[in-house]
């Protein structure tokens, strides 16, 4: 391979890795590690409500914040962290991917039916449809849905 | 902008619309009706019982927004009053609010299948009205609508807020050319049929109204520049809703005489008589207004309903973080990210209330009322507790006009508007503070550490107050210490002293049934990043492991559990103080070498640092320790309970023979003496032995202190501690003394206050 431009391992120099809680982040981080990436930032979005209140309080998504990236870090002890507040959950994760300037965003989907996923906002669909830089699907192994 | 400015996205708008979309459905949809027909009739002077509870809201709505402008914190009233009366009264208020709440809600729901059953055809099920059927299913779709956190877009609330005062001032509007007030005041009795004595009974029953500016308070920590915002949105909103209220229900009075007036849809009679049947070609404009304003009382009822839940979730949260109840309410939906089990279990409660209370409104809104006012009752005492202990860290931006007068009048106009409402509502609200304060003692007393202002405020002046009051307070503090007993953390630094300080610090962890948390600061120089540091981590783990292995074989001689932890900083002595708190460690155990490496600090920002100690701190002069007995010099105070406490622990897990020393003026020796049995005592030190000795206080600890193998010396004054680590402080005596030296400071009422705000 002479030619110029990305290659594979490229993909993997440091991965954004948006994850929802405590158990989605040990999935999703232990979906990822076979893959040895190189560089991984943990990041959580804190849902606003913008204009009417959250559907939690701040202080509870903080904790469950900290507990996301703690449950990543059992997994890649280096990870680094990243908090965003926005309204716009899928676009909060593009921003985060510039801002850490992440190579590829990987996320796990977190199933359910379709009314489900259209209940929860679809983000898998977001994900895919709008990004501007490569979204690894990570497989759900080892759960019996 | 701090991730704190991100979190805040509430304006002052979006603040009012929570207050006024709370408030608006049921004053004046569902409530005139009733109210005017109440005890007989009351007739059109319930327009004046309107007023006198915007007032009596107004003056409450001046103190939350002082406690609100505090204490930006979800949870509102329970989480000030937990705060400043402790948990027995917390559990009252966190019950009461919470309960408070669904009683609300469920009276919205009713207010909705009020109007509701004015557009369908409600079937009756045996055992509920159509209209019960009708709040149950509308309550379903609003618990629903919190379960699956649907979002909302952005302005809707601001935008059915705007909907509804439109629709409102329209019907003023045309209300005001129907207005005749022969049909106000021209009905048998005139202006006030049932006498002025109907007013409070009927500002008793239209209370509900205004129970939604708290709920501001509750989101407090969403809010942009809640110092300005938080006032005027709670003070704004109860103003305009209450001048809003006194015009349309004159209005709704001068348009259809009030024993015509209908009790489930008064909005939707009114409407059809203010407006004409046609105007020019167009006809069916009555119709249509009324069915508008159905559509608006069904908006709002929703709304209100809707907020509530939302509330009683935050309500529930700030409680589980205490640990009042059960954590297990507040986890989080793994897909939809709201708290839904505390919202399923409160659209229990709503059901249960609807279905079996359903039939009468009035119990439905009193109970709410009642309930409310008590917590408003608490909420006033628990301002004038802060205002009172003087707690440095209560700094509102905001505050009450006129103290003590203002939250005085709210306590009492809160208490004695509970007075007005009937002995049934008055009897369940009793029963509900008897099963809350047994709550209390059944459950909550033995898991939550948190203690209240009041109780502290008591027990610091025990000398000053009389003993029952000191043994009340102490009757009903709490007993449980969180989940694992206190976090004893040890800095060390050094391998020549970690055995000295791991010994102490396990001593008292297994004394007072805590852990140990060994820490050890590897300061990284300025000009390395932390990255670059971790990544040359090999080196150093190996040191700190070693370290760190180390202190955990010499915390094996204590049964007591260790964790350990290295934690890379630029930081010296102020990583210590920044662990502590994100530790929640209540107690410090660090070596004076390691005071001493924060050298070439700013030291005016260390100055304040160490003037605001997190914990408990005992800093060990010394290298080894070899224990059989030590000296306490004493002359009281909170630093010398601490020393007391050492001393205590060490004699109880160690064996350690006790010294008590009081170093009293010439020819005071009997006093001295006299003082030091009753310290002794009062710190379970009773068999200490007691040495009084007279002269220069750092010579004689001096002299004495080389016959021991341990001198516990407690900081005399605020901030020993940061002219130790400063070097500035004259301590030769002791400094030059072989024996080693503990020195012990406890944190000033400032930083107490912040442990009991989880440390930060």
């Amino acid at each position: 391979m002479t030619e110029s431009g990305p290659r594979s391992e490229d993909l993997l120099a440091h991965v954004l890795l948006p994850v929802a809680h405590e158990e989605d982040a040990l999935a999703t981080a232990e979906a990822l590690e076979p893959y040895h990436p190189d560089r991984v930032t943990a990041l959580h979005v804190v849902e606003k409500g913008g204009g009417v209140p959250d559907k939690t309080p701040v202080e509870q998504s903080e904790e469950l914040a900290a507990e996301s990236y703690a449950a990543v870090r059992t997994v890649f002890p280096d990870a680094d962290e990243h908090t965003a507040y926005a309204r716009d959950v899928a676009g909060a994760i593009f921003d985060a991917a510039d801002e850490v300037d992440a190579s590829a965003i990987a996320y796990r989907s977190r199933g359910g039916n379709r009314l489900m996923q259209f209940l929860s906002g679809d983000l898998s669909l977001k994900l895919v449809t709008n990004a501007d830089r490569p979204v690894i699907a990570l497989p759900r192994v080892d759960e019996g849905e | 902008m701090s991730d704190e400015e991100l979190a805040k996205d509430l304006g002052l708008i979006s603040a009012m619309t929570i207050g006024i979309g709370t408030m608006i459905g049921a004053g004046i949809f569902v409530l005139p009706g009733v109210a005017v027909n109440a005890d007989g009739g009351a007739g059109p002077i319930v327009v004046v019982s309107f007023v006198v509870g915007g007032v009596i809201a107004m003056v409450n709505a001046l103190s939350v927004s002082e406690l609100g402008t505090a204490m930006p914190k979800a949870g509102g009233g329970y989480y000030y009053i937990n705060k400043s009366l402790g948990p027995m009264f917390g559990s009252i208020a966190g019950m009461g609010d919470w309960m408070g709440l669904a009683f609300a809600s469920a009276f919205y729901c009713i207010g909705f299948g009020q109007y509701l059953a004015v557009f369908v055809g409600l079937p009756a099920v045996p055992g509920l009205n159509p209209i019960q059927v009708g709040a149950l299913v509308a309550g379903a779709i609003f618990i629903g609508v919190n379960y699956v956190g649907a979002k909302e877009t952005g302005g809707i609330q601001t935008v059915i807020v705007t909907l509804l005062l439109s629709i409102l001032a329209v019907f003023a509007v045309a209300g005001f050319f129907s207005f005749d007030y022969a049909t106000l005041a021209g009905n048998e009795g005139g202006l006030a049929p049932g006498g002025y004595g109907a007013i409070l009974p009927g500002t008793a029953l239209v209370f509900v109204s205004f129970l939604g500016y708290a709920k501001i308070a509750t989101v407090a920590e969403e809010l942009k520049d809640p110092g300005r915002n938080l006032p005027i949105a709670i003070i704004g909103s109860v103003g305009i809703v209450t001048v809003i209220y006194a015009i349309l229900v004159t209005t709704m009075l001068g348009v259809v005489p009030w024993p015509e007036l209908s009790q489930d849809a008064p909005v939707a009679q009114a409407a059809r008589v203010a407006f004409p049947e046609s105007i020019g070609p167009v006809t069916g404009i009555a119709g249509g207004a009324a069915a508008v304003m159905t559509v608006g009382a069904l908006l709002a009822t929703a709304s209100s309903a809707n907020a509530s839940i939302l509330a009683s979730a935050r309500i529930n949260f700030a409680m589980g973080r205490d640990k009042i109840v059960t954590n297990w309410l507040n986890e989080i939906h793994p897909n939809y990210a709201t708290p839904y089990r505390s919202i399923l279990v409160t659209g229990g409660l709503i059901v249960v209330f609807i279905a079996l209370l359903g039939q009468d409104i009035e119990i439905l809104s009193k109970a709410a009322s009642v309930l409310h006012l008590i917590v408003y009752a608490l909420m006033n005492v628990g301002l004038i507790v802060f205002r009172e202990a003087d707690v440095p860290e209560y700094d509102p931006d905001f505050t009450v006009p006129l103290y003590p007068l203002t939250p005085i009048l709210g306590a009492v106009l809160s208490l004695g508007l509970v007075a007005f409402m009937d002995g049934i509502e008055i009897a369940l609200s009793g029963a509900f503070v008897v099963v809350a304060v047994a709550w209390y003692f059944i459950y909550a007393r033995n898991k939550t550490d948190q203690q209240g202002v009041l109780s502290e405020h008591i027990r610091s002046r025990e000398a000053d107050l009389p003993d029952r009051v000191v043994g009340a307070a102490d009757a009903v503090a709490p007993n449980g210490t969180g989940n694992e007993g206190p976090t004893i953390m040890v800095a060390v630094s050094n391998p020549r002293t970690e055995s000295a300080l791991i010994t102490l610090a396990g001593a008292i962890a297994q004394h007072e049934g805590g852990r140990v948390l060994a820490t050890h600061i590897v300061t990284v120089p300025d000009q390395t990043s932390l990255e670059t540091a971790s990544e040359n981590r090999a080196g150093l783990d190996e040191s700190s492991e070693e370290l760190l292995a180390a202190a955990a074989a010499d915390a094996e001689a204590f049964d007591v559990p260790i964790e350990t932890k290295t934690i890379l900083s630029h930081r010296g002595i102020e990583e210590v103080f920044d662990a502590a708190r994100t530790n929640d460690a209540d107690t410090v155990v660090m070596g004076y070498g390691g005071t001493r490496f924060a050298g070439g600090r700013v030291e005016g920002s260390l100055d304040e640092i160490t003037h605001d100690l997190p914990c408990d701190f005992l800093v060990l002069d010394g290298q080894r320790l070899d224990l059989s007995d030590v000296l306490v010099p004493t002359a009281g105070g909170p630093s010398s309970d601490l020393s007391a406490e050492v001393a205590g622990a060490l004699r109880d897990t160690l064996d350690v023979d006790v010294s008590l020393l009081y170093v009293a003026e010439p020819g005071e020796e009997e006093a001295g003496h006299e003082f030091l049995s009753g310290w002794a005592d009062g710190h379970g030190l009773d068999d200490a032995n007691l040495r009084i000795e007279t002269g220069d206080v750092e010579r004689t600890i001096g002299r004495l202190g080389e016959e021991y193998d341990l001198v516990i010396v407690g900081a005399t004054e605020r901030g020993l501690l940061s002219r130790i680590v400063r070097g500035s402080l004259a301590f030769d005596t002791i400094e030059t003394l072989d024996t080693p030296v503990l020195l012990s400071e406890r944190p000033s009422a400032r930083s107490l206050w912040e442990r009991l705000f989880g440390g930060r």
